[in-house]
């Protein structure tokens, strides 16, 4: 069987025993399973094996001169990484700061002096007194006909290929060569939208051969599914008979493919890359929280691209992790509250919940791991305020669940068997005081079908939850925060809407601990709000005062972690504005 | 070159201030034109275009270039030329180009599932033509738009922009590796420089 076959299953890591300090007040706990995520032992972000030019602290440092100017630069970094430190990038195709060096594009050619030929600037490592000019006339000619050899059998049909707008070849082309094509003999045609895998189709004419996509499948996944065959300019991109690229991390052969060569079959003809709004947040498709970035238009949702972050997830990001944006589907959303089935104004629904809720005599609160830190401490706050007895009604302490999406396959790389963006973050709000936490979703089930409560809070749509659960759900009051139609918020009587990440500025704590952030990629429309804020509303209409808002939360958590980029998303709203990729050519 | 200054004066005259002599005069001009038009067979020396009329077509009227309703033109085999690359879309100024595209199965891989002009926001200034790579928006078909009683009728679709256009003599790709001998010469400002 293939090679990638044998490593899934060698590589799923079973959930590792908790190394974080377990719930306060711990339940019988799934057999085998711990609530919490954690990294797999000696697991490390799949970061660059290139070392970036800018030198850390006590690192050895080495000082070059290039274009002229003096530059120190950590030692054993290569001179392209080091130009690029003063802002001149040396232009290339087949080098990647997270992959091997493959030096095979000769796009990246420079002058060194006391070297006879010109050096591909990626392979050759700083060293002490080099002087590199990387603009100087010689260069220039030599990239403009590096250009002209790589233009040479490529079709040019920008005008039907999906990385147009983001291609690196186009890019370097208006910078560099910009003249007509001086072959007349005909073009090399080699397979043309070729099925090679689950998520990706190859155009082998397109392809400059700059092997980044081999490299990536051997480095990364380690399922090594593609190669290349063929010699001198028939050479091309191909698969092994009987093998075809589907591994878990396919999609990235997309990113760094330099031009439009792999294209992914969802994206395929969905958007030009330019009509879309690039905002940077972070996936929640499982606990590791990779960055990324969420690209839209008009207030739809066209892909999820990874974003680098040293930290977590390097370049990378899994194939499962970019169909979260299927969830913004704007079909689905909820857009009005409805009680009993009536869409009504979002004010008279806050006020039927708050008298429901306060004449409730057995109520359970529902934290969701799919939910930010700021909604589940909201819920935490609201299951306090109803604890608490005040004038002319008896406290009375809510029963306490995180409920999610089911476990899912996660392996050593980066993918995470817990499919919640916050667990831990749902699990630290729900263990704040006395309650029971993280029962199991069945035994949940079972006691709403059984009407052990007359009052449920759902803090998320998602979850799944037997039948007979969700019939119980329609004759008591049960309320779900809902940014869209699921199972769970269509058996709910009462549907308050929820804004969904795509609108919202928010934090998960991840498998590491680490504050994730969030950010809007447009305004939430019609009725739906923040989580954080309808509880707000919610308990502003119990008579409470001075209750925080979303914001507020988002503030102090801000400044708990020391998050120096969170606490400028909070005071400056114009930080959150998404890019327009048509300015932003920069991917690939 | 000198500046003449011709004095009028303002000042109106009896046969002025009575006006009737004034419309007399003009009713006058109409009745030579209805009787001449009336009656001289092959309507005399009438001087308006007559639209609608049998015979008449307003094409021959307008200047080559005029910029008139869009059009899509047609492959060898009758298809769409278009392969939805959004330029048009992109450059339209009054944004009143709608594409979504869709796979064609077959080697030109690309074309619009459905392809709309919102005539009524269109401001007429041929981008989109400019614009197009293949070849396949034209505004040559001399027709302005005519009023309609519904906006929903000045919004038109695929197979009304299909149904104004034809085969394109332009080479779909381009003209590959003879494009020496059939374009015309390169700007001279791309060429490459001499060594």
């Amino acid at each position: 069987m293939s090679n990638h076959d044998s490593r899934s299953t060698s590589s799923t890591i079973p959930p590792t025993p908790g190394t974080l300090p377990p719930p306060s007040v711990a339940p019988a706990p799934r057999v085998g399973m711990d609530p919490r995520p954690h990294a797999p032992e000696g697991w490390a972000p799949p970061v660059a094996p290139n070392r970036p030019a800018e030198p850390t602290e006590g690192q050895e440092t080495v000082t070059l001169t290039i274009d002229g100017k003096e530059v120190t630069v950590a030692k054993g970094t290569n001179v392209l990484e080091a130009s690029g430190l003063l802002g001149e990038e040396v232009c290339h195709f087949c080098y990647h700061q997270g992959l091997s060096i493959a030096a095979s594009c000769r796009q990246c050619l420079v002058e060194i002096e006391k070297m006879g030929k010109l050096q591909p600037s990626c392979q050759v490592p700083v060293a002490e007194g080099m002087v590199v000019h990387t603009s100087s006339p010689t260069v220039l000619k030599a990239r403009r006909e590096m250009l002209e050899f790589t233009l040479k059998n490529h079709p040019i049909d920008c005008p039907i290929c999906d990385k147009a707008g983001e291609c690196t070849l186009q890019r370097h082309y208006m910078a560099h060569d910009h003249q007509l094509t001086r072959v007349d003999v005909p073009k090399i045609r080699k397979p043309k939208h070729k099925d090679i895998g689950r998520e990706i189709v190859l155009d082998a004419e397109r392809c400059i051969l700059c092997s980044r996509c081999v490299r990536f499948c051997e480095e990364i996944p380690g399922t090594a599914e593609l190669t290349m065959s063929w010699r001198g300019d028939h050479e091309q991109i191909d698969i092994a008979d009987g093998h075809r690229l589907d591994n878990a991390y396919s999609i990235n052969t997309v990113d760094i493919c330099p031009v439009g060569a792999l294209t992914a079959k969802d994206f395929r003809f969905a958007i030009r890359a330019w009509e879309l709004h690039a905002t940077p947040t972070t996936c929640n498709g499982c606990a590791t929280g990779c960055a990324v970035e969420l690209h839209t238009k008009h207030e739809q949702a066209y892909r999820v691209v990874p974003r680098f972050d040293p930290a977590v997830n390097g370049h990378w990001m899994c194939d499962e992790g970019r169909y979260t944006y299927k969830e913004l589907d704007p079909q689905a959303r909820v857009h009005r509250a409805e009680v009993d089935g009536a869409t009504v104004p979002l004010a008279d629904a806050i006020a039927t919940v708050a008298t429901r809720l306060t004449k409730a005599r057995k109520l359970a609160v529902v934290f969701s791991s799919s939910a930010t830190n700021e909604a589940n401490d909201a819920l935490r706050e609201l299951a306090e305020v109803l604890a608490t007895s005040v004038k002319g009604r008896e406290g009375i302490t809510a029963t306490r669940y995180v409920l999610g999406h089911p476990r899912g396959e996660g392996d050593a790389i980066l993918r995470d068997a817990d499919k919640n963006p916050n667990t831990n973050g749902a699990h630290d709000a729900a263990a704040g005081s006395a309650g029971d936490v993280d029962k199991h979703e069945a035994e949940l089930a079972l006691e709403l079908a059984g009407r052990a409560y007359d009052a449920v809070l759902f803090l998320d749509d998602s979850g799944e939850l037997s039948e007979v659960a969700l019939a119980g759900l329609a004759n008591i009051t049960s309320v779900c925060l809902a940014s869209r139609r699921t199972p769970l918020s269509s058996a709910c009587s009462i549907v308050l809407p929820a804004a969904s990440w795509a609108e919202i500025l928010g934090t998960y704590t991840n498998r590491q601990g680490l504050l994730r952030v969030v950010q809007p990629a447009w305004r939430p429309e019609h009725d739906r709000k923040h989580r954080a804020d309808l509880l707000r509303d919610l308990m502003l209409a119990m008579g409470l005062r001075n209750v925080a808002t979303a914001k507020e939360r988002t503030r102090l958590l801000a400044d708990e972690h020391e998050h120096a980029e969170l606490q400028a998303l909070v005071t400056d709203p114009k930080a959150m504005r998404p890019t327009l990729l048509r300015w932003a050519n920069m991917r690939g | 070159m000198t500046i003449s200054v011709k004095k009028v004066s303002l000042q109106r005259t009896t046969r002025d201030q009575i006006f009737l002599p004034a419309i007399l005069e003009g009713l006058l001009t109409t009745a030579r034109h209805f009787f001449k038009n009336t009656f001289t067979p092959g309507h005399g020396d009438v001087e308006t275009i007559r639209y609608g009329e049998p015979g008449v077509d307003v094409k021959d009227y307008y200047p080559e270039r005029f910029r008139g309703v869009h059009r899509l033109m047609h492959r060898e085999d009758g298809s769409v030329r278009c392969v939805a690359c959004m330029c048009c879309s992109t450059v339209c100024p009054a944004r009143c180009i709608y594409i979504e595209a869709e796979d064609r199965r077959d080697d030109a891989e690309k074309a619009p599932r459905s392809f709309v002009i919102d005539e009524l926001k269109c401001v007429v200034c041929g981008f989109c033509v400019e614009a197009c790579p293949c070849d396949a928006i034209r505004m040559d078909t001399r027709e302005h738009w005519i009023p309609t009683e519904t906006r929903a009728e000045a919004v038109l679709g695929k197979v009304e922009l299909m149904s104004r256009g034809e085969q394109s003599v332009a080479v779909q790709g381009g003209l590959g590796a003879s494009y020496r001998e059939q374009a015309p010469k390169a700007d001279p400002r791309f060429t490459h420089d001499p060594r």
